[in-house]
């Protein structure tokens, strides 16, 4: 069977054991990989050097010192042991889906594969979930990789979104520099969204940002006029699609250009999926800044 | 060309086409919301008006009104006005009818087999679409098939088709070809008539002609300068009854042609045999009677016939008859005991002299009849006589009824008295009181019933005057209701009454006929007076010596078999319901009598015996057939008049044109059937809208 089969989230919805499909996803997304660059990225031996005090003696070359009677350590490529952890949004505009998959079935397949992912790089594991306020928060850990599969996997939505007070929250929390995914539909102003992400990235942490929309998000598709209800604060407004589409397809691309702009300045990634978009586009995305972050010094 | 509709009321259905229009422009709007992540991007726009009215969807609402549209034409029954195209809509297939002439005359020379000929050529130039129907004609004309394109099987009704015996008639040829090309729906007609076009054949009185459109196709079979010699008609005059009878036979031989003959020989035949011969001269368009010498007529009926040495036209060359011998009609005068023998003297000399038919006379006393007296007796008159007594009286009951005739004439001795009560089953009413009108010029017969078989011949003026005879006395006949009174005196008192008892008739002559009581016996109404009553108590009638080809024979009627008289060898269709006839070329067919079939259609020429089945062919009735002689004259008829007379007043030309004006709308309108293909387009384009609009249905959720 193709394993990309199972990267496309309507197939990926079917499978209720969140684990069982973290696993599907990524070695049928490694494997998929065998003989990419990537491959083997965080374990590959890179160098020796001289060894130093307070170097960890396990990482003595002993074969080595046989040979020359000198202390060399092994260094290897991303054999980091880095923290890892999802900031996921549960507010619930992210219960919305046009299609078979909401935004937040497509956030937890996405976390559950990278944590799975990164778990595989025997990284330490975490997350934190969010609404306006933390909601969860599992400390990253090398053996929290099922806790933080049990958390997604009993994420629901929650009430309306705030971003900026629970990332500050976690930024105030982390103790140690991270790998953080934030994964929201980043429904605030652009300014509140970068005065939260930019507390992050400020403390050393590299902040990932997988912005994730619907598609009836991006192209507004409806026609038929009626009351759209927001779905975190229950406003209704009477709408005429066609009448504003285009103003709003303007204002959402404004939107995403800005937020893109803007998190470049302050060297965040951003990516930006919709629901229909395979899960390994955002796995390829999150490896191409991975790799960026591998090489530990 | 113009569309006009059969249903146009239908078309205000096209206001439907605003049933889309409203639903295109007006958007719905849905009661549920619709929940969506965030309105940051949505600000609150009012309902506009204006902006709604704008129709969405120009696809989906083109097909929608198309479909209503097309649905509302199709409904409303268009049709094309089809007459201006011509024939190049109305396409070409042709409805033939080849009308072939089959009558006798068409037997001249090689005429029938140039009408084959042309038959088959008519079929071979039908096209692929044309249907043709063969009808041969002659007095009658009969449509062998069903209009058919096949062309195998007309050419096998052309091979099996035999000339006919019949004369030529156009008439019902022409209205067979109408009514046939009438109902036909194919867009051109025609009319093939294959004919001699004898002038005999139309009379022109005729209202006839071709439905619009048709063309008559004429196909000459006549010939420049026909010759025709032909027997028409033989006269037979017998001379002595009863088994030494002989007959003189007298044959008209009728030259038609424009060419006079000489050494003509004429043959008179006797059962196969040629016993005299003649030879004659004939004049161009002239006629001769030629007389035989007289021949002798044996006991028992004889095949003659006339004929003429063979000319082109053969069927008409020869003339049958049968000669059967003369029957006198036996009838019993029954006297009173004290009669004088000359009281019957008028009435016994009146009878005696009959010659058509004969009677054989037989007076006898009252007192000294007989029941064996009445047997083989066709008539009883009771001659101023009562009414026999005992077993004689019981036998003229019977023998009435079993249909023999009783005249009963009253006098001087026939009064009330005379007639006992069992009588009156026959006599209806006992005779009443006499009347005497000697005291003036007397009475006078002035109320005669002219229609009846015994006064018919009187009824043409100087026929016969009754009047001239004055009766003096006569008896009072008070008759039941249930009698007919033939003749009144000119007092009213009944002259002569009828009624019926059983198979028999009996009649009441209330006054004598020995020219005592009236002089009627010295007047020369007298004698064929006489005569026709004893002919119709007798229901006596000569057998034809022929009949002419067409006449239907009624089985169940023969003449020649009557109840009286020595046993006949001929048969009696009461005895055997079936009979076997054989026609004269020799087919033999069983025919069952019955109510619905008791006919044959004499079509053939010569001879026809027929006989009982169970009776050997002695017994065989034989009926001599004759064509008739009018189809021997050959002259032709102009075939422009015939074709005036029933051509279409529309020219060919126009037929098209003509046949799609003579359709009525629906007609058209059927045959068309445009409003079909506007209800598969309507089907195909709401397939069409389904797909689209569940299309846009998908793109919009």
């Amino acid at each position: 069977m193709n394993g990309s089969r199972f990267l496309d989230p309507k197939v990926l919805a079917r499978i209720s054991n969140l684990d069982l499909l973290a696993r599907t996803v990524v070695d049928g997304f490694i494997n998929g990989l065998h003989h990419s660059p990537y491959l083997g990225l965080s374990i590959d031996f890179a160098e020796h050097r001289a060894y130093m005090p307070g170097d960890d003696i396990r990482r003595v070359d002993w074969r080595v010192f046989g040979r020359t009677d000198r202390l060399y350590v092994k260094q290897f490529e991303a054999d980091t042991n880095a923290n890892f952890s999802v900031l996921f949004d549960l507010s619930r505009s992210m219960q919305y889906g046009s299609g078979a998959v909401t935004k937040l079935d497509y956030g937890r397949y996405l976390a559950a594969c990278l944590t799975y992912f990164s778990r595989r790089q025997r990284d330490r594991v975490g997350i934190v979930t969010f609404d306006d306020d933390v909601v969860d928060l599992v400390p990253t850990s090398a053996k929290h990789l099922d806790i933080v599969l049990h958390t997604i996997d009993r994420i629901e939505a929650g009430g309306r979104g705030e971003i900026e007070r629970p990332l500050l929250k976690v930024a105030e929390s982390l103790h140690r520099r991270s790998i953080l995914v934030l994964i929201s539909d980043l429904y605030e102003e652009p300014d509140t969204i970068m005065r939260a992400v930019d507390r992050l990235r400020h403390k050393g942490n590299d902040l990932i940002v997988f912005h994730i929309l619907d598609p009836a998000e991006i192209e507004f598709p409806f026609e038929d006029a009626a009351p759209f209800e927001d779905l975190e604060s229950g406003e209704r407004i009477p709408v005429v699609p066609e009448t504003l589409r285009d103003e709003y397809r303007a204002l959402m691309n404004q939107h995403l250009t800005t937020l893109a702009e803007r998190m470049a300045k302050s060297q965040i990634d951003y990516c930006f999926f919709d629901t229909s978009k395979p899960i390994d586009y955002a796995l390829f995305e999150y490896l191409s800044r991975r790799r960026r972050l591998s090489r530990v010094h | 060309m113009s569309v006009t509709f059969l249903a146009p009321l239908f078309l205000a259905g096209l206001a439907a086409i605003a049933i889309p229009i409203m639903i295109h422009l007006t958007h719905r709007e849905r009661r549920d919301a619709i929940p969506f992540p965030s309105l940051m991007f949505l600000r609150r726009v009012p309902y506009r008006t204006v902006r709604r009215q704008r129709i969405r969807h120009w696809l989906l609402f083109l097909l929608r009104a198309a479909a209503v549209i097309l649905a509302v034409v199709a409904f409303a029954r268009p049709l094309l006005d089809r007459a201006s195209l011509g024939p190049v809509i109305l396409g070409s297939a042709r409805e033939v009818v080849i009308l072939i002439d089959r009558s006798y005359s068409m037997g001249y020379d090689d005429r029938w087999s140039r009408a084959l000929n042309a038959a088959r050529r008519t079929i071979d130039g039908l096209g692929r679409d044309d249907r043709a129907t063969v009808v041969f004609f002659a007095d009658l004309a009969e449509a062998v098939n069903q209009p058919s394109a096949d062309q195998a099987a007309l050419h096998a009704l052309i091979d099996r088709a035999q000339l006919g015996a019949g004369r030529t008639r156009y008439a019902p040829a022409v209205q067979l070809a109408r009514d046939i090309l009438e109902v036909s729906d194919l867009p051109r007609r025609e009319a093939v008539l294959i004919t001699d076009f004898q002038k005999i054949g139309w009379d022109g009185q005729q209202d006839l002609r071709l439905p619009e459109g048709t063309v008559l196709t004429r196909i000459d079979l006549s010939d420049a300068e026909p010759t025709n010699i032909a027997v028409t008609d033989i006269l037979l005059d017998r001379t002595e009854p009863s088994g030494r009878g002989r007959a003189t036979v007298s044959a008209r031989v009728v030259n038609a042609g424009a060419t006079p003959v000489s050494d003509l020989s004429v043959a008179l035949e006797i059962d196969g045999q040629d016993v005299q011969t003649r030879t004659i001269e004939l004049s161009p368009e002239a006629s001769v009677m030629v007389r035989f010498a007289p021949v002798a007529v044996p006991e028992r009926v004889m095949r003659g016939r006339v004929r003429v040495a063979s000319d082109p036209l053969p069927q008409d060359d020869a003339f049958h008859f049968t000669l059967a011998p003369l029957r006198a009609v036996p009838l019993l005068i029954v006297r009173h005991p004290s009669a004088r023998a000359r009281e019957a003297l008028y009435l016994r000399r009146a009878l005696g002299i009959g010659r058509d038919p004969p009677f054989e006379v037989e007076v006898k006393r009252v007192d000294q009849l007989q029941p064996a007296d009445l047997d083989d007796r066709a008539i009883v008159i009771l001659n101023d006589a009562p009414y026999p007594t005992g077993a004689s009286g019981q036998r003229l009951l019977r023998f009435v009824r079993d249909g023999g005739g009783l005249l009963v004439v009253l006098g001087q001795r026939s009064g009330a008295g005379t007639w006992p009560a069992a009588a009156t089953d026959l006599f209806i009413a006992r005779p009443g009181v006499m009347i005497d009108r000697l005291g003036g010029r007397g009475g006078t017969v002035s109320i005669l019933d002219y229609s009846h078989p015994i006064f018919e011949p009187f009824s043409a003026p100087r026929s016969g005057d009754f009047s001239a005879a004055r009766f003096f006395r006569y008896r009072r006949y008070e008759s039941p209701p249930s009698a007919s009174i033939l003749a009144r005196f000119d007092d009213g008192a009944v002259a002569l009454a009828e009624a019926r008892a059983g198979m028999g008739r009996v009649m009441v002559w209330t006054t004598d006929l020995a020219n005592r009581w009236n002089d009627l016996p010295v007047q020369p109404v007298f004698l064929p007076f006489v005569h026709e009553v004893a002919r119709y108590l007798a229901d006596y009638r000569e057998a034809p010596a022929w009949y002419t080809v067409g006449q239907a024979l009624d089985l169940t009627d023969n003449p020649a078999a009557r109840p009286w008289g020595p046993p006949s060898s001929l048969p009696r269709t009461d005895r055997s319901p079936e009979l076997v006839v054989e026609t004269p070329s020799g087919t033999r067919f069983v025919k069952a009598l019955g109510e619905s079939s008791s006919h044959v259609e004499l079509r053939e020429l010569g001879f026809y015996t027929i006989r009982p089945l169970a009776e050997d062919a002695e017994a065989a009735r034989v009926v001599a057939v004759n064509p008739d002689v009018t189809e021997s004259d050959l002259t032709r008829l102009d075939p422009e008049e015939l074709a005036l007379a029933v051509e279409p007043r529309e020219s060919g030309s126009d037929r098209a044109t003509a046949l799609a004006a003579a359709l009525t709308p629906a007609e058209k309108e059927r045959r068309q059937g445009l409003w079909w293909y506007l209800l598969m387009a309507v089907v195909l384009i709401l397939l069409a809208e389904a797909a689209v609009a569940g299309r846009l249905s998908g793109t919009t959720r």
